[in-house]
């Protein structure tokens, strides 16, 4: 590890300074992911700013149809809600038992990996991301591979799911690191039914085929013979495009088929 | 690994062919490039900032270009060394061909990486060249377009 300041931020005001002032800096939440690179000197920056001790950055609470999910809440408290069964599924099945009590959901769709499961469920739950100075819609934020519509410097606050009348989530997950090969959120909502997909391409993004045959008919059955198209999807040592093409359909299926059973 | 793929680019093949041979444009158009001069003939030497998620490496390479016919096609030969991050190598074949919109260019690449980042980024790779790629070419298009 190369050497830098750690800064440890007091609030969003305090952070967003540090950062502004530093020439190089990133902030660090959970540090699932900056920590490693930094351990391995993939990543070099002069600060390190932690939002650790921001007060309220990590609360979760439910009114008004929605789970509100601050941005410093780590997967294992998302995991022990209650109010969308299948976003604590979800959370519950993301990396191992450290990743969960260390990881946060604000530094997870701030790093926007490809193979990260909240991004699915952001896009299928329809969720509203807030940050320290405006509302993004979910389906607005995922713009490419670790690239989100987030400004240099800007903060997640939280993340607000509104509760859908029924929702599930499959997951292909790669046997060592539990990364999503492919994740596909199903969920019904007061805005009707949305398809949210990880792991198959650059980024998370909504499948529109499915949501469309999903309305007309809630059932696995109604995903035959629609064709996915995979020539953009991500290929490497796990899974080349095509089978990850065919795993979102099969993924989508088991999704479905829970949400129905 | 192997990566191909086409673009087509509102200009002449030989108006194509003139600007990939220029490095301020190719400066411009190359995501994270800081530097980019011709050292000696049709050889450019770049360095070229990468930032992929939480990784940032500054990589410093050389482009030959091989068995050049303009304006049809030729070879670049890459090499490029990221310190601790790793290195890479590769050729691309281009070719131009005159098509109604203008040109379409067609690559494909060749190549291999070694090093810390082949180590736990052989996953992003692909995703990643595609992207650089497909911002080059969004960047030069643009040169010909309002």
């Amino acid at each position: 590890m190369y050497t830098f300041n750690f800064r440890r931020a007091s609030s969003l005001e305090d952070a967003q300074q540090i950062h502004q002032s530093s020439s190089d800096a990133v902030y660090v939440a959970g540090g699932m992911t900056l920590i490693p690179s930094l351990k391995l000197r993939l990543a070099n920056p002069d600060d390190v700013v932690d939002l650790s001790q921001i007060d309220g950055l990590g609360a979760i609470s439910s009114a008004d149809g929605a789970v509100s999910v601050g941005a410093m809440a780590r997967h294992c408290e998302v995991a022990a809600t209650t109010d969308i069964p299948a976003l604590a599924a979800l959370a519950n099945r993301i990396g191992d038992g450290q990743v969960r009590n260390r990881g946060t959901i604000g530094g997870s769709l701030a790093n926007n990996d490809p193979a990260a499961d909240y991004p699915a469920a952001v896009l299928g739950l329809g969720a509203t991301i807030h940050t320290n100075s405006r509302t993004i819609a979910g389906d607005d934020f995922f713009v490419d591979l670790f690239e989100t519509a987030l400004g240099d410097g800007e903060i997640i606050t939280r993340v607000d799911f509104p509760i859908p009348k029924r929702a599930a989530y499959a997951k292909f997950a790669n046997q060592a690191s539990k990364y999503a090969v492919v994740g596909v959120m199903v969920a019904e909502t007061d805005s009707g039914v949305r398809v949210g997909v990880t792991g198959a391409g650059a980024c998370a993004f909504r499948l529109t085929s499915f949501e469309d045959a999903l309305s007309a008919n809630m059932s696995a059955s109604a995903l035959d013979g629609i064709d996915v198209d995979s020539s953009d999807f991500n290929s490497d040592l796990h899974a080349s495009a095509a089978y990850r093409g065919s795993l979102v359909t099969v993924m989508a299926k088991q999704a479905v088929e829970q949400l129905t059973a | 690994m192997e990566e191909s793929g086409e673009f087509v680019i509102p200009a002449s093949p030989q108006e194509v062919w003139d600007a990939l041979q220029k490095p301020d444009i190719l400066k411009e158009c190359i995501d994270g490039c800081e530097e980019m001069t011709i050292t000696d003939d049709g050889v450019f030497a770049c360095v070229v900032a990468i930032k992929v998620g939480p990784v940032k490496a500054r990589f410093t390479g050389t482009v030959s270009i091989v068995e050049p016919n303009p304006p049809h096609s030729y070879f670049l030969d890459v090499s490029a060394r990221g310190g601790g991050a790793g290195f890479g190598s590769g050729r691309a074949e281009v070719k131009l061909q005159e098509v109604a919109e203008g040109t379409c260019l067609t690559y494909h690449v060749k190549g291999t990486i070694g090093g810390k980042l082949a180590q736990i980024g052989t996953r992003l790779f692909q995703s990643f060249s595609r992207k650089m790629t497909r911002t080059f070419f969004d960047r030069f298009s643009h040169r010909w377009m309002g």
